[in-house]
């Protein structure tokens, strides 16, 4: 695990196309051909937290942006635009907690497989010690 | 691998992705409809080919590939080359 992130703020926003208030990945700490790692500090204003805690929306929007910066990465590389993304399917999620607000994830990505511009990707949610949510995500790339 | 063995590990495999009987899986069989591919589930067949066979294949080869024959012939292809 990474202890510094080589993106962070400002910069990660040059790879999604997200804007605040809804921006839910705020680190990109490694990054390789199939594999990478997020991160978010949670503000407790943001608009998914509820009672102190990140709610499930929030988590599988932080995931869903996060493997949308892995895919881009490249792009952001060349000095392209961030691209769309689209979330195609949510496959065995597992959500084992609801992280409280002030706390920070990280996130592990790995890509399973790619097929015509949607890619298979196995993700990793954690907080701490603690896992948050695992599963897989299919994401579509808009070219 | 034998080419029979690793038949036998592809079809284990699928069926248990795919949720679909391995006497389904004839060499003549069309793969799209046997599995239900689409744009969308493409990808989870070359993934678990990935996965099972440490093999690199290109999405646009697979979705090519009209049966089972040649998905075997193309994995022991990709398998042997490695």
């Amino acid at each position: 695990m990474s202890a510094e992130p080589i993106l962070k703020g400002e910069e990660v926003l040059k790879l999604i196309p997200q804007r605040p208030p809804v921006v839910m990945v705020d680190a990109l700490y490694s990054v390789t051909v199939d594999s990478a790692e997020t991160g978010l500090d949670i503000d407790p204003s943001c608009i998914f937290c509820r009672n102190g805690k990140l709610s499930e929306p929030g988590i599988v929007e932080h995931a869903a942006q996060s493997a949308a910066v892995f895919a881009d990465y490249d792009s952001y590389v060349k000095g392209m635009p961030p691209r769309l993304g689209f979330i195609a399917e949510l496959k065995n999620l597992e959500i084992a907690l609801l992280p409280e607000a002030g706390k920070s994830l990280r996130t592990s990505l790995s890509l399973l497989g790619t097929a015509m511009g949607m890619s298979l990707m196995k993700v990793e949610v954690r907080c701490g010690d603690d896992a948050v949510a695992k599963g897989q995500m299919k994401i579509f790339i808009k070219e | 691998m034998e080419k029979a063995e690793l038949i036998q590990k592809i079809n284990a495999a699928m069926a248990e992705e795919f949720e679909v009987e391995e006497s389904v899986f004839t060499p003549e069989a069309d793969i799209k409809s046997t599995l239900e591919l689409d744009s969308l589930s493409l990808v989870d067949l070359v993934a678990l080919v990935e996965s099972n066979f440490g093999i690199k294949i290109n999405g646009t080869d697979i979705a090519k590939i009209r049966n089972f024959g040649a998905l075997y012939d193309l994995i022991y292809e990709k398998t042997q080359s490695k």
